[in-house]
């Protein structure tokens, strides 16, 4: 493995009396697109979470490229882009001052030749100054994949970027997540289409009840299983866990 | 890298509330506008030509601070509360919490946002009061500092009311139970001096009246308190308050999960 972007270890998040990431170690390689799947609510979203600073871990260490999340987090917040799972917009503004503040917020110096190329990047310049409101849910959240791009962040979290997303659309976001990653970005996925997870990922982990049920080489992965589809190795991993 | 503070973030923070209640004008600026006026035709010119002086001072010109504070109070909570709740709900609270600004960062562009809305509104409510009483300014000094100070207080407390609420409901308890009665009670109307006691005792503990007297002290040079009474309150609210906020957001309470 190359660089470390992502360096997790003994990471446990509990709730009240539920304990949804359960010691956690996982450490994942600069230029990496790695994809963390897992039924819903096993984990995967709060371990993300407990990274990009929506949720503080219970214990453990977090490192991102070898600062620790919690102790350096304006540094790490400044390496680190999030494309959360829910869509979430600000009414008050148009699709080009969002990304404006977004820049600003992240501590960059808001630049609207940027931003016009990132609306460009993901086919919204034709709705630069449109009310966010008035958006397709498909464009919103390629708004929100914008947003997460406006720092150029080293490490990219995409938390089930393609959900409720149209065929042409998914395609040219995972188009535009090899771009990234030829760039040197390093990209952590979560997704329920597995078959893109198979397709994109260089190394797949698998989640279930807060911990990690396997964490291998995509290659590797499929061969120890005969080379079967990754969706029957799931479900197949994800029961033996269960019964065990 | 440096961890250092994030100056361009802050900044960003201060001017996105600015902009957020400036695009809403008619809402946030104009309203409590003619809200405060009505109180003046009312109070001030329809009742206050019956009324005698209170504390040597007519009685329109008696309540132009209270009036003003009421104004700028109300206007301080309620652009921190709405805008840090409506992100909440909206789920734009996520770009906040994933950028490099540190709690003190946040609770300062909230709170300053809020205290230029307020000194609109306060300004504003003073120019009405010109036309309808003539200018007043007694002590530059003082009128700026309890602005000031009054603004920043109720911004942090919206922002801790919006922390802490979880539904629209919560949000109006403490305007609508608590600041109301206690704005109310504290002297914008009348001097406690009329009062019988219990009451004049009673109404001393609560800490609007000082504000009020204050402002009027700043504004008329006339007060039920000594104003420095009020800066002592003011200073020791305050700092409560900025702890408080801090440490809340610093914790991520209510906000990261």
């Amino acid at each position: 493995m190359t660089a470390r972007a992502l360096e997790l270890r003994g990471v446990t998040k509990r709730f009240d009396g539920l304990t949804a990431v359960d010691h956690v170690d996982l450490d994942v390689g600069e230029g990496e697109i790695f994809a963390l799947l897992g039924p819903n609510g096993a984990g995967k979203t709060t371990l993300i979470h407990c990274v990009t600073g929506l949720a503080v871990p219970t214990s453990g260490t977090l490192r991102v490229f070898g600062h620790d999340v919690v102790r350096e987090f304006r540094t790490t917040r400044r390496l680190v882009g999030l494309v959360p799972q829910e869509i979430g917009f600000d009414p008050f503004f148009t699709p080009h001052e969002s990304l404006m503040i977004q820049m600003g917020l992240m501590g960059v110096p808001p630049d609207a030749r940027k931003a016009d190329a990132l609306l460009s990047t993901f086919a919204l310049a034709s709705h630069r100054d449109a009310p966010t409101r008035q958006l397709s849910g498909g464009m919103k959240r390629r708004l929100l994949v914008a947003k997460a791009l406006v720092h150029d962040p080293k490490l990219l979290f995409l938390d089930e970027p393609t959900a409720g997303v149209d065929v042409e659309l998914r395609k040219e976001l995972w188009k535009e997540v090899r771009r990234l990653r030829e760039q040197g970005t390093t990209i952590i996925l979560t997704t329920h289409y597995l078959e893109e997870a198979e397709e994109l990922a260089d190394r797949i982990a698998i989640i279930h009840r807060g911990r990690l049920v396997v964490v291998e080489g995509r290659d590797e992965l499929l061969a120890r299983h005969d080379h079967a589809r990754l969706e029957d190795i799931f479900v197949r991993l994800i029961r033996s866990a269960e019964a065990g | 890298m440096s961890e250092g503070w994030n100056p361009v973030g802050l900044r960003t923070l201060f001017l996105k509330e600015v902009r957020r209640f400036t695009k809403v004008w008619l809402q946030t600026v104009l309203s409590p506008l003619v809200t405060t006026s009505l109180y003046f035709l009312v109070f001030g010119v329809a009742l206050g030509s019956r009324l005698r002086e209170v504390d040597g001072v007519r009685y329109i010109e008696f309540v132009v601070p209270g009036l003003m504070m009421l104004a700028m109070i109300n206007n301080a909570f309620l652009n921190t509360s709405s805008s840090l709740f409506q992100s909440k709900i909206n789920g734009t609270i996520v770009d906040l919490l994933v950028s490099p600004l540190g709690a003190w960062e946040i609770v300062a562009a909230y709170t300053a946002a809020a205290m230029l809305r307020a000194t609109v509104v306060g300004a504003l409510v003073w120019c009405v009061a010109a036309a309808f009483a003539g200018p007043m300014m007694s002590s530059l000094g003082w009128t700026i500092l309890f602005g000031a100070a009054v603004s920043a207080c109720f911004a942090m407390l919206g922002l801790l009311a919006a922390i802490f609420a979880t539904k629209f409901d919560h949000l109006a308890v403490f305007p609508n139970f608590v600041l109301t009665p206690l704005t109310f009670l504290g002297g914008v109307f009348y001097s406690v001096d009329m009062l019988p006691e219990p009451w004049q005792t009673l109404s001393r503990l609560n800490p609007i009246l000082y504000l009020v007297n204050g402002l009027r002290h700043g504004l008329l040079g006339v007060s039920d308190v000594s104003p420095w009474w009020g800066a002592l309150a003011m200073t020791a609210l305050l700092s409560a308050l900025a702890a408080v906020s801090v440490t809340v957001v610093a914790r991520g309470t209510r906000l990261r999960d």
